[in-house]
């Protein structure tokens, strides 16, 4: 569609069939050893245990029940599969409402401190929460977040400003200031002209920012394994440790869970991926 | 011959250089001017004083407006990011109960409790070759996919759509299928490999804490090209066709291009995607987690499973907020040396 002019400079690798063919082998053998783990988290969550201990590469049988159990059964991981689309969501709305203005200041003004900002920036992705986790409980304690989804909510928003930012800056920094300038002799306020001009112009970028906050929140796994310890508030990262046990894993049902934590997220990223490459460039956080 | 890299793939900050008239009207006013955005600025357009007066108030308002735009994520960042990391420097000074209350200031002693533990040295050799082998590795492999990506050929759009798999999927997922992909009873790959006759038994991938650290550096490779291939793709696909064009007339082949023209001009891209993967592989937690858990005896461990352990399962405080610190003054140090050398190598022109 419209890769044609966007990507300038696709190189031809040369008429040498030689070169062809090793391109096409490195590409296929790339995609088998990158599909492997998901080919075995899917063919195995179909399985019953003897089969798992077989040594077949398929299934001798197709035992679909066992997704249908993941789901429906009493140790049903719907209610954290909805634990999970509550933070994600929650997250990415805190991590865009305060990362829009963020970075509109850093794409359009020009002040004293902006060094100092993203210095924050930076340090915030420094440490991660996992170097910080002893500090992060002290905090949520003293707020009472502890062991509740906002806690979770709010610090994975926290830890995704710097992304949010780089990309979010990089996407109106590519979108020329004139129009909103327009807007402005035409009587609009700054806040006008950002939400009526320059937002909807910027909606590609902010999207692909949203799923990759959304995507970054749903697959966290160690805040909320420290964080959370109230069963009914778990995500899907760790409500899976249900078919984990001390003395066995069910694998089949670790699997068939893990194939719904992992379908819908790979979904968005697909969506997205061909914005992001273009986020990439234009952000740069470094100053 | 050296290649200018085109202006676009600079700095983004150096457009349009800040420089303050030095009028010398007024020392408020330039002061004020310092603190607020100089386009459309107007205290510098000679008026007389008593509109100044009135300006200068909405200029207050104007200086005041970008922190006005900064502050929810400046709030937001200072309550759970900068108030945890001021908070671990003063526990890591402090002096703990057996129930975790502090007891008072006890200097560098929790320092020097880890620096002396036996675990710590082999726990940070542990985290370096960590860190090195994972970065590097998906570094070369992710320039290699990057530039294939980049190239024309069929199924490009599919294979772009799966090199971002590993990228959207949970790590402690990826590296629980991977836990069970090499195991030697019923693991996929022996199964797999007896299957295609490539070895007559069952293969022990994890004879030794060295082997299972080796897969948990492969995993963590796996996770980590995507993010270096899309990285170097979005590089690429900035560069001009023309300097190929040009390079072709000149003769130049693959090689050369590759060498002279492709690298020096993904070089800003690579040294984010560098600088956050040291950050993200150092700090890594859930791959050692859900495969080993660091043992047996801290021989898989990295300074972050450590540091969990010390805080959460020994109950030791004051020796895991120590062990934050020195995780983080490496990481700043080891960040700091790699940006001064990638931007002091990038600016000779």
């Amino acid at each position: 569609m419209k890769q044609g002019n966007k990507l300038k400079a696709v190189r031809k690798p040369g008429n040498r069939p030689a070169v062809r063919a090793a391109l096409y082998l490195f590409v296929i053998l790339m995609c088998v050893v990158i599909l492997y783990p998901y080919f075995v988290m899917f063919t195995y969550g179909a399985r019953n245990t003897a089969d798992i201990m077989s040594g077949n590469v398929f299934p001798e049988k197709w035992i679909w029940a066992n997704y249908a159990y993941v789901l429906f059964s009493n140790r049903s991981v719907v209610r954290y599969l909805l634990n999970s689309v509550f933070i994600s969501f929650g997250a990415t709305a805190i991590a865009i409402i305060c990362g829009i203005p963020a970075a509109y200041a850093l794409a359009r003004m020009r002040f004293r401190g902006r060094k100092i900002f993203m210095a924050i920036v930076i340090l915030s992705q420094m440490f991660s929460p996992v170097v910080l986790l002893v500090g992060i409980q002290r905090v949520l304690l003293t707020f009472g977040l502890n062991n509740s989804d906002l806690g979770l909510i709010l610090i994975d928003a926290a830890f995704n400003q710097a992304f949010a930012i780089w990309l979010l800056q990089g996407t109106f920094r590519s979108i020329s200031p004139e129009m909103e300038q327009a807007a402005t002799i035409d009587g609009c306020s700054t806040i006008q002209s950002v939400t009526r001009v320059l937002l909807p112009m910027a909606a590609p970028g902010i999207v692909t920012t949203l799923i990759f906050v959304f995507i970054n929140a749903w697959n966290e796994y160690t805040i909320a394994f420290v964080m959370i310890s109230d069963d009914r508030l778990k995500p899907i990262t760790v409500g899976i440790n249900l078919f984990n046990g001390y003395n066995m894993i069910e694998w089949n049902y670790l699997f068939a869970a893990s194939v719904f934590a992992t379908v819908p997220v790979v979904i968005l990223f697909i969506c997205i991926e061909k914005n992001l490459v273009s986020g990439l460039t234009s952000g740069g956080v470094k100053s | 011959m050296s290649m200018r890299p085109p202006p676009e793939a600079r700095s983004v900050f150096r457009d349009a250089p800040v420089s303050y008239p030095a009028h010398g009207i007024c020392r408020c006013a330039l002061l004020l001017c310092f603190f607020c955005s100089p386009p459309g600025c107007s205290c510098f357009s000679g008026d007389g004083p008593m509109q100044k007066k009135k300006k200068s108030a909405k200029s207050w308002r104007k200086a005041l407006t970008p922190y006005v735009w900064l502050l929810p994520s400046f709030t937001l960042m200072t309550v759970m990011v900068l108030l945890p990391i001021l908070t671990v420097f003063y526990r890591s000074f402090q002096k703990f109960s057996k129930a975790g209350k502090i007891k008072g200031f006890i200097g560098a002693d929790n320092f020097s409790q880890v620096l002396h533990s036996a675990k710590f040295s082999l726990v940070l050799r542990n985290t370096l070759v960590w860190t090195v082998l994972v970065v590097l590795i998906s570094t070369i492999l992710g320039i290699i996919i990057g530039m294939v990506l980049n190239s024309e050929f069929k199924g490009r759009k599919i294979a772009r759509a799966i090199v971002v798999f590993p990228w959207a999927t949970s790590l402690i997922i990826q590296a629980s299928v991977w836990k069970f992909i090499i195991n030697t009873d019923h693991g996929a790959l022996n199964a797999l490999l007896m299957k295609l006759g490539l070895t007559k038994s069952a293969v022990n991938f994890t004879s030794s804490p060295e082997a299972w650290f080796a897969w948990e550096i492969w995993v963590g490779i796996f996770v980590t090209v995507p993010f270096v291939a899309f990285c170097v793709l979005s590089g690429l696909q900035s560069i001009d066709s023309g300097y190929y064009e040009a390079a072709a007339i000149d003769g130049g082949g693959f090689w050369q291009q590759t060498f002279y023209i492709t690298l020096p001009l993904i070089r800003p891209s690579l040294t984010v995607s560098t600088v956050l993967n040291i950050i993200y592989v150092f700090n890594s937690f859930p791959i050692i987690w859900a495969m080993t858990k660091g043992d047996p005896a801290s021989r898989t461990d990295t300074l972050v499973t450590y540091l969990y352990k010390l805080a959460f399962i020994n109950g030791e405080n004051g020796q895991a907020a120590a062990v934050s610190v020195i995780s983080f003054l490496i990481l700043c140090v080891v960040s700091a040396a790699y940006l001064a050398i990638s931007s002091g190598g990038g600016d000779e022109s």
